[in-house]
């Protein structure tokens, strides 16, 4: 059965695949191996995992301007994720966002990091401001 | 702009910058009077070069006095930090890019200490969080995080969307801390950013720190920043009778009720350091970085280190920017500092160097050590097991290989 989420603010292509949940903040340049598009910080949720064409449903961010090209890198070395699902954002993931030309999104009406797990599949609806759970 | 008027490259800032402005529901544009790009190799890659190129060869050129962030390699000849030859010639392209619309590249994330300081109320465009949460919380100035392309935008426009940072609103107090300890060293204040930015992940909160016994220094303030903007992404503090935008706790909250309140003892900071543990590993190193030092912090570190040797298994670095360096070059810290072993970086921060995860498994450098509550933060996705120290304790650390 499908469950709707409202997000408070969107931008970006409508788009669909599978979430890798993040439960603590993130940063490109703080947790991630930009050169594999693995998260390598020791003792992050999500160590170990790829980012590769996932949706990353994130809480919060941490730092860090790295964001504003690293996005961007990631699309040029493609190992880009689909789509940042952010509870809270700072500029730098937006900036980031529009320039690899990333679905971003910001606020969720009811928490998602205790409604999704790793590998569920998603819809994000950036118009209607909307997203879809499968 | 919109139509093409000043060229391609201004176009495309302006349209990003509208992409952007809308998504924060700005309503307008404010004229800037400064700029402050972040754009490396590493960070942005062959994507962002190819953007860079495509800018400079339009043309392009900065409507107003702008500067350049900290880069990812020292052109010097240390060894075992040494970044690819390929990189290293794309790094020198990309700075002649910069040189080429107009950019100085002044290669530091200390700008507002050695490069320009803007006034109470005036608009800036700075893609640094420690520039940032300095101009808005010290200076008195407005600017949002502007990353990569952001602040190249911000620089061909002269101007940039107005939201966040540059309103009014925004730049009310939300919580308050108390401080009911003194704060000794620029790791204590580190340890303070840390102790209130990890809890509060959010960009728009904005702490109101009181109780702060003796006026600080500019580089206790820089260290506070950094630490909040890295741990919690925040981009403006106010400390009362400290800040511009706070002569009065009542002036700090402009009317409103903190939302939360929380107090800060000499135990919480303590229980930071000893949070701290090292794992086995028969070489370290430790880092003085993250901001780039002052003068005054490199005047301290090379009297600490007159006299003394860098231990077997240990290395110690500093990192600063050119200008500083030249002065502490000129008055003999440098020399002093060299004749102890450490190595003195320029133009960079440690925690951005190109290849740095191949340069710690090269050294075998298991623990980092840092007076810096910033850098044990930033660096870790290169899996250095990080650790925060008391700036003489680092000294001591970085002579006598003891891992205290």
């Amino acid at each position: 059965m499908s469950r709707l989420i409202s997000v408070k603010r969107a931008h970006g292509p409508s788009i669909e695949g599978e979430v890798l949940v993040m439960r603590e903040g993130f940063s490109p340049r703080y947790d991630l191996d930009r050169i594999s598009g693995v998260i390598s910080r020791i003792g992050h949720s999500v160590e170990g995992e790829s980012i590769f064409n996932k949706i990353l449903v994130i809480p919060t961010v941490k730092g860090g301007v790295a964001g504003g090209w690293a996005f961007f890198d990631l699309l040029y070395k493609k190992i880009s994720p689909k789509a940042l699902i952010f509870g809270k954002l700072n500029p730098v993931m937006v900036q980031g966002a529009v320039l690899a030309g990333l679905t971003v999104t910001e606020g969720w009406s009811e928490d998602l990091l205790s409604i999704l797990k790793n590998g569920d599949h998603l819809r994000v609806d950036s118009e209607k401001k909307k997203l879809f759970i499968f | 702009m919109l139509r093409g008027d000043h060229g391609v490259a201004v176009k495309e800032s302006i349209e990003f910058q509208i992409e952007v402005g809308n998504f924060f529901e700005a309503k307008e544009f404010v004229p800037i009077t400064n700029a402050h790009v972040m754009g490396d190799i590493e960070v942005m890659g062959d994507g962002g070069l190819g953007l860079l190129e495509t800018m400079a060869s339009s043309g392009a050129k900065c409507k107003v006095p702008t500067s350049s962030n900290a880069r990812c390699m020292h052109f010097g000849d240390f060894d075992n930090l040494r970044a690819d030859e390929a990189e290293v010639k794309k790094e020198r392209k990309l700075i002649g890019y910069l040189k080429d619309m107009n950019i100085a590249p002044t290669d530091t994330c200390i700008n507002y200490q050695t490069v320009y300081q803007p006034k109470l109320g005036e608009h800036v465009a700075w893609g640094d969080t420690g520039t940032v949460i300095y101009a808005n919380s010290v200076l008195g100035a407005r600017t949002n995080y502007e990353g990569g392309k952001a602040s190249f935008a911000a620089a061909l426009t002269g101007r940039t969307p107005a939201y966040g940072f540059h309103l009014d609103d925004c730049r009310k107090g939300t919580f308050l801390v108390n401080v009911d300890t003194d704060l000794d060293d620029f790791a204590d204040w580190g340890a303070l950013g840390k102790i209130v930015g990890h809890p509060h992940q959010d960009y728009f909160a904005v702490p109101v720190f009181n109780g702060i016994k003796e006026v600080p220094f500019s580089d206790s303030l820089k260290h506070l920043g950094a630490s909040l903007a890295s741990y919690g992404s925040l981009a403006m503090f106010h400390m009362v009778g400290i800040t511009p935008e706070a002569r009065t706790l009542a002036e700090a909250f402009k009317g409103d009720e903190p939302q939360e309140t929380m107090t800060v003892k000499k135990a919480d900071i303590d229980a930071i350091y000893s949070a701290y543990k090292y794992k086995d590993g028969a070489s370290n190193i430790v880092v003085f970085s993250g901001p780039q030092l002052s003068l005054f912090e490199i005047q301290t570190l090379a009297n600490l280190f007159k006299g003394r040797k860098v231990h077997k298994g240990m290395a110690a670095v500093i990192t600063t920017n050119h200008a500083v360096y030249s002065d502490a070059l000129r008055l003999g810290y440098v020399a002093e500092l060299e004749s102890a072993g450490v190595q003195i970086l320029q133009g960079v921060c440690f925690y951005i160097l190109q290849r740095l995860s191949e340069i710690r498994k090269e050294n075998d450098w298991t623990n980092l050590i840092s007076n810096s509550g910033k850098i044990v933060n930033t660096i870790t996705a290169h899996r250095f097991n990080t650790i925060l120290r008391r700036t003489a304790d680092c000294v001591d650390i970085a002579c006598t290989g003891v891992l205290k």
